[in-house]
């Protein structure tokens, strides 16, 4: 199942890397990755689509737990998947 | 004064006066305004001990590890001992010199991404690329090391910013930090714990470093109910609890594994489900409801799911959730288990059977010692053995199982709590992975007592290989292992080899007797191997006993 993620971070250089080794490591496929820096160069908005039979709460559970993440936000579609 | 000295300043603002650690070029400066500073350096012989010290002060004293290296192979050395410091939630910081920002990513002289590396095995990881920062992510790696699940943070800090001109800073006042905590299932949790006909508590790590022992205490003498603990849990339950059942898991006892299996309600505190608890996950505990505390979010429902879970303080969760229990019949089976399924110590012939070499060790060492394990066979005796009050008494690589820890860690044990006994119990084949510590303990003269557990063999593997792989003892052969006791002597460390049951007592008397560091160097069968076991795959009741 493919799930798309809008995570806000800050502007560190190693913070996408630091998403993809996690996003890696617990076993999800990257999808897509889009990045956008916020106007004020404050951080960056990423869009992160992945691909797992997993629950995409053990994923997001420890993307949360980054110390550059700062907001992090399921697609409200799966969401409403997981709490059916 | 330079971005080194303000290192320095900022160690001591946090109250750090205990450090550890390996010059080199790209770290000079820091090593340089070290000369003059009133914070105590350890020079270990290789990063990975000075690391694994760092855990042991921690470990021991509950303050945050220091350690420091160079760039290049000493930060590359620092790299197992951050991940068992992340696996075992350990505060740690790490400050590594860097090569000056003019040649970084130029593949200059002992350059190497030690951030890129650091990204798996620590909590975070900072590059200083303006001395302006320096001071601030120093205190914010110390913030973090600490707060929540505790774990260790890196500080890369280039030679020029180590260099640059520096100013001391404004030391900011920080409020204690306060940890989100949701009583919202409290009633529920309760209730689960009420109507429980065999409740039983299963204790991990994370009480301890909540600071919750007493609350523990009280918890289990409200909600009178069997408990178990993790390998890093031992020691969180009074001994005078008469409900304790030891340690679950692989190398558990029968008595806790059967009660785990049979429980309607799994009160899991402050532990994670890890696979040498759980055995076969999917017939873990299979009739137990779950409740589960823990101060890290990700492993509610991370590896089994939780009736009912709490994220956040320890010590205001277990009064929350205290209830009366009514399981008489429970408690008095768990009893009629722990009976059954007790330890023997009967064993033929005149070898030293380690088991009950170490019971003596542990009968025999003063209250409030510190044991220091490495992994192996002799860890698992040690944990099932042993007993100890505290688990800052018990310190053992839980989630890594690294080999070598035991030595380095005792001597920042014993740099912690200069008052304690402190005893690296080690195997043969662990101690020589960081052997070069015993120049360590002779610099500084550091009475650790050293207890090394001789079967020849790298007896772990070797266990498996004989009952697993039949009988292929590929590469466990240590037969042609150094004279220990000569080996410490080449340090200035006195020791004595024992092989016999009757030299056991005398000799542990002569250890703690002599006032400075001592090497016991204790040959057992290679034969003996640790009892009972859970097979791969295999559910815990299934476990493997020496006579099945």
């Amino acid at each position: 199942m493919q799930h798309t993620l809008t995570i806000t971070t800050s502007n560190e250089a190693s913070v996408v890397e630091r998403l993809l080794q996690v996003t890696r490591y617990r076993g999800y496929q990257l999808a897509g990755l889009e990045l956008t820096p916020l106007t004020d160069r404050a951080g960056m908005q990423i869009t992160l689509k992945v691909q797992s039979d997993k629950p995409i709460t053990l994923l997001t559970n420890q993307l949360a737990k980054l110390y550059d993440v700062q907001h992090l936000v399921l697609a409200s579609a799966d969401v409403a998947v997981l709490r059916a | 004064m330079n971005g080194a000295e303000l290192v320095l300043k900022v160690l001591q603002q946090q109250g750090v006066n205990t450090i550890f650690g390996y010059p080199g070029g790209a770290i000079m400066p820091i090593y340089d305004a070290i000369y003059h500073s009133t914070v105590k350096h350890y020079l270990c012989r290789h990063e990975q001990g000075g690391a694994f010290s760092a855990i042991g002060y921690a470990r021991a004293s509950g303050k945050v590890g220091v350690c420091l290296a160079t760039s290049g192979p000493g930060a590359t050395n620092l790299i197992t001992s951050l991940a068992d410091a992340l696996l075992d939630s350990v505060p740690l910081v790490a400050i590594t010199g860097q090569v000056s920002q003019a040649v970084m990513g130029s593949d200059a002289f002992q350059e190497v991404d030690v951030l890129g590396l650091s990204l798996s095995v620590t909590k975070h990881s900072f590059m200083v690329r303006n001395v302006k920062d320096l001071a601030a992510t120093l205190q914010e790696a110390f913030r973090l090391a600490q707060s929540g699940r505790p774990g260790p943070v890196l500080v890369d800090i280039p030679k020029d910013i180590q260099l640059a001109p520096a100013v001391e800073p404004e030391w900011p006042e920080y409020p204690a930090p306060r940890i989100a905590t949701s009583l919202a299932n409290a009633a529920k949790a309760r209730e689960l714990i009420a109507n429980a006909k065999k409740p039983i508590a299963y204790i991990g790590g994370g009480v301890q470093m909540a600071d919750a022992l007493a609350q523990l205490q009280t918890f289990l003498a409200e909600s009178v109910m069997p408990s178990v603990t993790t390998l890093k849990g031992m020691g969180s339950v009074a001994r005078a609890n008469p409900h304790y059942l030891g340690m679950l898991g692989m190398h558990g006892t029968q008595a806790a594994n059967l009660a785990v299996q049979q429980c309607d309600l799994l009160i899991c505190l402050g532990a994670r489900f890890d696979d040498r608890v759980t055995g076969n996950l999917a017939k873990f505990a299979p009739g137990a409801k779950v409740i589960h505390v823990d101060i890290d979010p990700a492993e509610i429902n991370k590896v089994r799911f939780a009736d009912c879970a709490f994220i956040g303080d320890m010590k205001q969760i277990l009064p929350a959730i205290s209830a009366t229990t009514q399981c008489e019949a429970w408690l008095a089976h768990c009893q009629q288990l722990k009976q059954q399924y007790g330890w023997r110590y009967d064993h033929p012939g005149e070898r030293i059977f380690a088991p009950l070499m170490l019971k003596q060790l542990s009968d025999r060492m003063p209250d409030n010692s510190v044991v220091c394990c490495d992994v192996g066979q002799h860890q698992m005796w040690v944990a099932q053995h042993m007993r100890f009050n505290s688990p800052r008494n018990h310190l053992s690589s839980g989630g890594l199982g690294t080999m070598g820890f035991g030595l380095p860690a005792a001597i920042g044990a014993k740099l912690a709590r200069p008052q304690d006994t402190v005893i690296a119990v080690s195997g043969d084949g662990s101690f020589m992975m960081n052997v070069q510590e015993l120049g360590t303990i002779k610099r500084f003269r550091l009475p650790v007592k050293i207890v090394i557990v001789d079967n020849q063999r790298l007896g772990m593997v070797k266990q498996w290989q004989q009952l697993f792989f039949n009988e292929r003892y590929s590469e466990t052969d240590l037969s042609d292992n150094p004279d220990f006791v000569a080996l410490a002597a080449a340090f200035a460390i006195p020791g004595h080899t024992i092989t016999r049951k009757d030299e056991v007592e005398s000799a542990l008397d002569a250890m703690f007797t002599w006032p400075g560091p001592y090497l016991l160097h204790v040959r057992i069968d290679e034969k003996d191997n640790v009892w009972p076991l859970v097979p791969p795959g295999a559910a815990n009741e299934d476990m493997l006993t020496e006579t099945n």
